[in-house]
């Protein structure tokens, strides 16, 4: 397997996520489509450490981070998601205009 | 050649639940598939030898996070949610958008398609943690404190206001 093979699976995986941030109506399918986002970055760091720099291993302790920063993020979202569920008692992004005055 | 049957296997079941995860229109189902999804990225890291990566992002991801998701999705899911459309009307763009940009990053992938694995993986942990609590011993620091702002603000924003 070449370092192309994983970039293209990582890139495909990358544009499935912005794809889906960028239709799905519900809240929680954008905060999935993020998380394949990140998923996809995190691939591409592994290869490039094990084609590129084999010795230092230092891209899969930034994809470590990034584990860790995924994970409070989807943490803060869903209990935001919570809150304004509560709140406007919907899902849907197009009607969270709580702040349009 | 059986490196090539695995990392073709692996490709395919990461893209095509990925692709069930933006497209299915039951959001239980495509949590379900992110769960499967984020488990095939963690077969691409053991196929890639990384090892401490592939048990972090089995139980970070697929046992954490895919289950958050499965938990709030079924906590406030709807039956009505069933016969609502779940893409909106910019899909086309959103579609155009992807396509552009996946030129750019094809073409960023193939310049790579003569660099090989120079050596074997050896086992990653032990450089891992060396690192960790060396050269990366502030970020590592930090990030425990973006932790614990993260279980605050969760506890936070998810608290029920009292009438006072």
């Amino acid at each position: 397997m070449t370092l192309a093979d994983y970039m293209t699976v990582s890139a495909l995986l990358f544009l499935i996520g912005v794809f889906g941030a960028l239709t799905r109506r519900n809240i929680i399918g954008i905060l999935m489509s993020i998380e394949l986002m990140f998923n996809a970055a995190n691939l591409n760091l592994a290869a490039f450490d094990r084609f590129l720099h084999p010795e230092g291993l230092i891209g899969q302790t930034l994809a470590i981070f990034t584990i860790t920063v995924a994970a409070a993020e989807i943490v803060v979202g869903l209990a935001l998601l919570l809150a304004i569920y509560r709140n406007t008692d919907t899902t849907y992004v197009e009607d969270f205009h709580l702040l349009k005055g | 050649m059986l490196e090539h049957i695995v990392f073709y296997s692996l490709s395919a079941v990461v893209l095509l639940s990925a692709l069930a995860v933006v497209t299915l229109k039951n959001t239980v189902h495509s949590s379900l598939m992110l769960g499967l999804s984020l488990a095939g990225v963690a077969g691409l890291y053991a196929a890639l030898g990384a090892d401490f990566l592939f048990a972090a992002q089995i139980m970070v991801y697929v046992s954490g996070i895919a289950v958050l998701v499965m938990f709030v999705v079924m906590l406030l899911g709807r039956a009505s949610d069933l016969h609502l459309r779940q893409v909106n009307e910019y899909w086309v763009a959103a579609l155009a958008v992807c396509g552009v940009a996946s030129v750019g990053l094809l073409r960023l992938a193939g310049a790579r398609s003569a660099t090989f694995a120079a050596a074997a993986a050896q086992p990653g942990t032990r450089i891992i943690g060396r690192l960790f609590l060396g050269e990366y011993l502030l970020p590592f620091e930090l990030i425990s404190l973006l932790l614990l702002a993260a279980l605050l603000g969760a506890v936070f924003f998810t608290h029920k206001e009292s009438a006072s």
